[in-house]
């Protein structure tokens, strides 16, 4: 068995995970059944589905915000116990803190750790920057739009310097024009750092365009129905002309078709 | 002198406009805010017009005769006293400060004892098990009746009247904060702990933050709560306060100084509810209006 170097190799391991969850009389609902999952360093995984697939709590599980029923998480080769700043997590809603400043909600994962003051401000100028919200540093969010909010929030979560990157349909709540801009600037990111990156979302197109692979999940319970391999050339700004594209697109649709129509009812 | 007045004017302004608004930082610094401050603090005056109205009233109805002097006397009356008691004999301003004093300890004790009971209900299911059904049983209990029992206990000096405004406040505070809690945003904290917060951190930089506005509203009621207290006790059984002054002056058949006390707690409360008001809108610039 060549077990070490696979284990160089696997960054994000989910083993045989699976969550009940308790709902009064039906009995216990079984939100994901025995999911096996692996993320290669410095790949860009989407997970696709139906509502009710049980996407968003598969990354909570690897978030180490919630305790799987069964099965573990390895990052690294060890499991994980509880949430951890190397495990960056971007939630769709704004979870920024509104008594915060924008330079504020940056700054507070580096001020958790007891980074010194001025390495802080120094920190914070950096991120802010790359998210080009410099001249907001001093603004409250109530006062900007939900895609700087959005922006703010992957700032934040950059400046714990995370070597994963967990996040929850961060652009599902945006209009789609702030939407395919902030695709483009994670993708510029992304192949800037190369970080490891499970990214839950139920936009096909978004998946399609930013992933390596793309696991397509199935409701009640959630399963891993199907993972696709995107081999679209990199750098993928341009990307969504190519009839490749459309392919892939079309493929992804009609393998969740059915369980969405159901989901819907 | 005029030179660093106006420089502290300007700071005072570019601060002030930084916590509402950044935005709004040049227009502090052009030459028709300071009028427009000024009208606004008059505006903010004439709003009580009604007051001064009812005043006027007064004054007018004294002079015709309408009212019995023994129980309605001048405003001139009232105000001659209030000098003499502040001015000269410094009476009033003991009974203002005894009265303060045991408000304010009470208010205080419960503040701190009421935040942190709340937080740790809201966070801690043995302490919420345990404190809810009391909390429960105990709030609706009016706890001016505990008095009686409190003299017994902690004589008539201050210890009674601080228990008593202790109880009476505790439960807004507590019920208060223990809801601001319990409605925070559950991503709010697993954002903070992804973030690498721990469960101290968590609390003081989420959780209280996040509950503030609660806590602040309990903090509120607690202090009308208070003022009524202090004065319904000190009404009972005092040797000093404001409320022993109302007393000893109705007795001794001064109502010039019963009023005196009377609008002086008045002004209290609204003074106090007043400066918690501009202190929220201060803590709170970064709420949704």
């Amino acid at each position: 068995m060549n077990g070490a170097t696979m284990q160089t190799d696997v960054h994000v391991d989910v083993r045989r995970i699976s969550q009940r969850f308790r709902s009064g009389r039906q009995g216990d609902l079984l939100a994901l059944d025995r999911i096996d999952l692996q993320a290669r360093r410095g790949e860009f995984v989407s997970i696709v589905g139906p509502s009710g697939c049980g996407k968003s709590t598969l990354l909570y599980i690897v978030a180490g915000l919630l305790q799987a029923s069964d099965g573990e998480v390895l990052v690294d080769g060890a499991p994980i116990d509880g949430p951890h700043p190397d495990r960056g997590l971007v939630l769709q809603n704004s979870s920024i803190f509104p008594w915060r400043t924008v330079a504020e909600n940056v700054a507070f994962g580096p001020q958790m750790s007891g980074l010194p003051q001025a390495e802080r401000r120094s920190l914070v100028a950096h991120y802010l920057d790359m998210v080009g919200l410099t001249k907001f540093a001093n603004f409250y969010p109530r006062e900007l739009s939900g895609g700087m909010k959005q922006r703010i929030a992957i700032a934040q979560m950059l400046a714990c310097g995370p070597s994963v990157f967990l996040m929850d349909e961060p652009f599902g709540a945006l209009d789609s024009l702030s939407r395919e801009v902030l695709q483009d600037q994670l993708l510029q990111l992304w192949e800037r750092d190369r970080k490891t990156v499970l990214f839950v979302t139920h936009s096909i197109d978004e998946a399609v365009l930013l992933s390596d692979r793309i696991v397509i999940m199935s409701p009640l319970p959630g399963r891993v129905k199907e993972i696709v391999e995107v081999d679209l050339p990199r750098p993928r700004q341009e990307t969504r002309a190519l009839p490749e594209f459309g392919r892939l697109r079309s493929h992804i649709w009609s393998a969740i078709r059915q369980e969405t129509m159901e989901a819907i009812g | 002198m005029t030179v660093v007045t106006t420089t502290d004017q300007a700071r005072l302004d570019k601060s002030e406009a930084q916590g509402a608004a950044p935005a709004l930082q040049i227009q502090s610094h052009s030459p028709e805010s300071r009028g427009q401050k000024v009208w606004s603090k008059l505006t903010a005056v004439t709003r009580y017009y009604p007051v001064f109205l009812i005043f006027l009233i007064w004054e007018v109805l004294s002079l015709l005769n309408v009212f019995d002097p023994m129980f309605m006397p001048p405003l001139e009356e009232v105000a001659k006293t209030f000098y003499r008691e502040v001015f000269v004999t410094h009476e009033l301003l003991a009974h203002i400060g005894v009265s303060f004093m045991r408000a304010g300890a009470g208010l205080g004790l419960a503040a701190v004892v009421g935040i942190a009971a709340g937080i740790l209900m809201g966070r801690v299911r043995v302490v919420e098990s345990f404190l809810d059904p009391l909390i429960s049983a105990l709030f609706p209990t009016p706890k001016l009746a505990l008095f009686p029992l409190m003299m017994i206990f902690l004589g008539i000096g201050d210890a009674s009247k601080i228990a008593l405004i202790f109880l009476g406040c505790f439960f807004p505070i507590v019920i208060n904060t223990y809801t601001g809690v319990k409605n925070v945003d559950k991503f709010f904290v697993w954002n903070a702990q992804t973030k690498g917060a721990s469960h101290r951190q968590l609390i003081w930089h989420v959780i209280l933050p996040a509950s503030l506005p609660f806590v602040f509203a309990g903090l509120r009621v607690a202090t009308s709560t208070a003022f009524l207290l202090i004065v319904a006790s000190e009404l009972i059984a005092a040797n000093d306060g404001l409320g022993y002054l109302i007393m000893f002056a109705e007795r001794s058949f001064d109502p010039a100084l019963m009023w005196c006390g009377i609008l002086v707690i008045a002004a209290m409360g609204f003074t106090v509810d007043r400066l918690l008001l501009a202190l929220g809108a201060r803590l709170f610039v970064w709420q949704d209006k």
